[in-house]
């Protein structure tokens, strides 16, 4: 029990670090961030496997020791408990008054009546009841012990299941511009984390196609331009060559195809653009995502690369202002609904670099080979075109549409997480509530006909202290059925022991919590 | 979507303002009752002496009526009285009942186990007046923003603390626990006032992520959670002042009835509440925990992620199971548990207000830039 508790402050204490610093994990480009800002630390961080707290083997080695120390508590206690549950209540000890609590009372009864009586009290409360020649033993709560195996074994259960998901899951993401589909296979998603034991052909082969994306904002008050709904409308099959079915995707409405969920997590505009280069052909013509590089207001930035432009090689950077408003001689988005959707630009020609065979980013372009081009940047409404100086072709800015992010995931463990999580809280309530309890009553013929009955009682939990109580009222009630017991409070002769025993009266309420 | 009754929303704040005059009042009643109430307890000095020896809850009675020290005689036989007048038939002293333990061992011998005196009454009266105006002003904020009131962290705060008053009138009718008064709605109080001053936010709808049913069923079970959490840290330090008083009255460096410490109950007793107060809140928590996690597998698509709040959520959940275990475990009971559930209290704090400002993460909601 110390060693689980020193374990359990470690599982705390270690856990700390992933809140506090970047995790690869959770947001990768801040760790990258991290390492900028402290070129020093952050190695010997990364060494201690601080960017990765919970796939760090000295938290394993925690939260495994945890669980190696837990599983060497409960699994002996179960088999003590399932021994106990079939074995019957001990036999009545001789000396009730050496319990913690106890009781003596005469009734008119004859004894054996008194004890069948007795007895039938405790069996309608729910004690499991033995009754032998002058006494009854009584004992309720195993349920207590169950629930607190049950606790214990289901924390197992919930870390068994994650581990599960973690080797048999996988989670993708792919960006989906309205009016285009995709098919869920590895090399056309755009991000792809399968679990250790996922190969490429697990994957699910649905296709999903995006029909149009609707976001709504808050149009006025002061939370003016917050989100209050996006909603997807998709078109899915299950099976290629399988009919579409349509679908409305919400942020808290995932999309369920064939076991894996399909979310989505975020939404941004696509500016469609006409270029149109020096020689007068039309080589580029169709939407770009653009990331939001501030969500309050979504102004947005991309970047085009038209690589079969001649003369030259095209780029443009440009940022898309959903409702622009000019601030001073200043463009600026106050909206993120695109009421007035204006897109600046700023040109570039050359070399894009896309032969030298090191992996570009799609939203980065590498001027390092190209000029700019000397065109004031200004502000396009749909419609307008740039004129590209030098005879390098024009540019038309002819609209925009919108793009989603879908985030698929697969977690086989899902499920049995879930349950093993309802199964502890259950276990963790019956360990609360539920009490151990023990009580034998003692019937003798007394002088004069009378049988004097002596409760005992044996609370083997009451951490939170309350046995007295239900003792007092279980004696009341005992007593209610043993007719020609004297009038309530007023103590017959005999009551005051005055042997109680060291741990008689003077602890009523010793608490025997066997809990871990 | 519903537009903001900006109406509804000052009427509020208008009750919620009510509500804090109306605690802080009886703040000043239940701190009227230790400065003035009934001075039997300096009178029965003697008898509180008995107070050290006979912690053990409802030990003196049956301890009085044997053989108890010269002073405990006086002390446990009223007691005695009130418990076999209680029950149907309780034949030996020693049969008190919870309520009694917890009454009746009040340091300065019996004057919680009557009926309350002038001050607690009129601190009672301002107490329930101002639970009336709180839950108004929660129910209106509610019906403002069409929505359960706790989708940010003013609202949050606002709720926990309405929860932290009911949980306490509830312990305070069940075991007449007047004393937890000053100490419950004086933090109340506190809390009532920064969420007016420092956290407050203008009424306004919830962004997409937060629409879900599984945010009532979340945030409500922690609502409830953390309101009983702030009972049992509030229990837990009153408990170390005692406990610190005891030890110090057992080492013959003060007397036991000075002062206000002479007028709270057996140090045994507050941890016992505290105790039980925990084990209300923790499956509460837990099953907040889960909800939560069903919650972000809806919405994010994950049903754990390391998310800041989701780690401090599991420290949390770790430092209280700690307190837990630390309080069945031999040479971590009293003073040293209390400290872990402080701790575990600390963290929910820096869950709440740290996490929210401090560390970006998916649960910033809550309303302050």
């Amino acid at each position: 029990m110390r060693i689980a508790l020193i374990l359990l402050f470690l599982l705390a204490l270690g856990s700390v670090p992933g809140s506090v610093l970047p995790q690869q994990g959770v947001d990768p480009a801040q760790v990258q961030q991290y390492f900028a800002s402290h070129p020093a630390l952050a190695p010997w961080l990364n060494r201690l496997g601080l960017f990765n707290v919970f796939a760090a083997p000295w938290f394993a080695a925690i939260y495994l020791l945890l669980f190696v120390s837990l599983a060497g508590c409960v699994v002996p206690r179960a088999f003590r408990l399932a021994h106990t549950v079939r074995a019957q209540p001990p036999t009545a000890p001789r000396n009730l008054a050496r319990l913690p609590s106890w009781a003596r009372y005469e009734t008119a009864l004859a004894p054996e009546q008194a004890l069948a009586a007795a007895a039938s009290v405790l069996s309608a409360r729910r004690f499991r009841v033995r009754t032998a020649d002058g006494w009854v033993s009584a004992e309720k709560g195993h349920r207590r012990e169950a629930g607190n195996l049950l606790f214990h074994l289901a924390l197992l259960g919930v870390l068994l299941s994650v581990g599960l998901g973690g080797l048999f899951g996988y989670k993708s993401n792919r960006l989906l511009v309205q009016g285009s589909s995709f098919a869920d296979t590895v090399t056309d998603l755009d991000v792809y984390h399968p679990g250790r034991l996922v190969a490429p052909s697990d994957l699910a082969p649905f296709t999903i196609a995006l029909d149009k994306f609707n976001a709504s904002y808050v149009t006025s008050g002061p939370d003016r331009g917050q989100p209050a709904a996006f909603d997807a409308l998709i078109r899915y099959s299950s099976q290629p060559g399988r009919s579409l079915q349509r679908f409305d995707l919400q942020v808290n409405h995932p999309l369920v195809v064939d076991g894996v969920r399909v979310f989505l997590i975020g939404h941004g505009y696509a500016p469609v653009f006409k270029i149109t280069d020096g020689t007068g052909h039309v080589v580029f013509d169709q939407p770009v995502p653009f990331i939001a590089a501030e969500t309050a207001t979504y102004t947005s930035e991309g970047v085009i690369k038209v690589p079969n432009a001649r003369p030259e090689q095209l780029g443009f950077i440009g940022v898309f202002l959903p409702t622009a408003v000019d601030t001073g001689g200043q463009l600026q988005s106050a909206f993120p609904a695109a009421v007035n959707p204006v897109v600046s630009l700023v040109s570039y020609a050359g070399n894009l670099g896309l032969d030298s065979g090191v992996p570009q980013s799609v939203y980065q372009l590498d001027t390092a080979g190209m000029h700019r081009l000397p065109v004031r940047p200004q502000g396009l409404s749909p419609g307008q075109s740039i004129k590209l100086p030098g005879g390098d072709g024009t540019l038309t800015f002819t609209g925009y549409t919108q793009w989603i992010t879908l985030a698929m995931t697969y977690d086989p463990g899902q499920l049995p997480a879930l349950a093993c999580a309802i199964a502890a809280l259950a276990g963790l309530l019956l360990s609360f509530f539920v009490r151990r309890r023990r009580i034998f009553v003692r019937v003798r013929a007394a002088e004069g006909g009378a049988t004097v009955v002596d409760v005992g009682g044996l609370a083997r939990s009451d951490a939170g202290g309350g046995f007295e109580t239900e003792f007092a009222e279980l004696t009341g009630k005992l007593q209610s059925v043993h007719p020609g017991a004297p009038p309530p409070g007023t103590p017959p002769p005999g009551t005051e022991p005055s042997d109680a025993g060291p741990d008689g009266a003077a602890q009523p309420s010793r608490p025997r919590e066997e809990g871990e | 979507m519903p537009t903001i009754n900006t109406g509804l929303a000052q009427v509020s704040n208008d009750f919620l303002l009510v509500a804090i005059v109306a605690y802080s009042l009886a703040v000043l009643a239940f701190a009227g009752d230790f400065a003035f109430g009934r001075s039997k307890t300096r009178a029965a000095g003697a008898a509180a002496e008995a107070r050290v020896p006979a912690m053990a809850g409802a030990a003196i009675a049956g301890e009085a009526a044997v053989a108890g020290p010269s002073g405990a005689g006086a002390d446990g036989l009223p007691a005695a009285g009130a418990a076999a007048s209680d029950g149907p038939a309780p034949v030996r002293p020693a049969f008190l009942s919870f309520q009694k333990e917890i009454v009746g061992v009040t340091g300065g011998g019996q004057p919680a186990a009557t009926s309350p005196g002038r001050w607690v009454r009129a601190a009672l009266v301002a107490t329930f007046f101002g639970l009336a105006a709180h839950l108004v002003g929660v129910i209106s904020r509610g019906l403002a923003v069409h929505r359960l009131p706790w989708g940010d962290m003013y609202e949050f705060v606002v709720a926990l603390t309405c929860v932290a008053v009911v949980f306490f009138l509830g312990l305070m009718i069940r075991y007449r626990a007047y004393y937890l008064g000053l100490f419950v709605v004086g933090a109340v109080v506190i809390a009532l006032g920064l969420a007016q001053t420092v956290i407050y936010t203008v009424a306004g709808p919830l962004v997409p992520a937060l629409q879900s049913y599984w945010l009532s069923i979340h945030v409500t079970a922690i609502t409830l959670a953390v309101g009983t959490y702030f009972v049992a840290a509030v229990l837990g330090i009153v408990y170390l002042f005692t406990d610190r008083h005891a030890r110090r009255a057992a080492a013959g460096r003060v007397r036991a009835a000075d002062g206000i410490m002479g007028r709270l109950p057996a140090p045994e007793v507050l941890d016992r509440l505290a105790y039980r107060t925990v084990m209300f809140a923790f499956p509460l928590w837990t099953f907040g925990i889960i909800a939560g996690a069903i919650w972000a597998d809806q919405a994010w698509g994950r049903y754990w992620g390391w998310d800041p709040t989701e780690t401090w959520a599991f420290i949390t959940w770790v430092v209280y199971a700690c307190f837990l275990h630390a309080r069945s475990t031999a040479g971590w009971r009293g003073w040293k548990a209390t400290v872990v559930q402080l701790v575990g209290f600390c963290c929910l704090v820096f869950n709440m207000v740290g996490v929210s400002l401090f560390i970006t993460g998916l649960h910033s909601y809550a309303g302050l830039n």
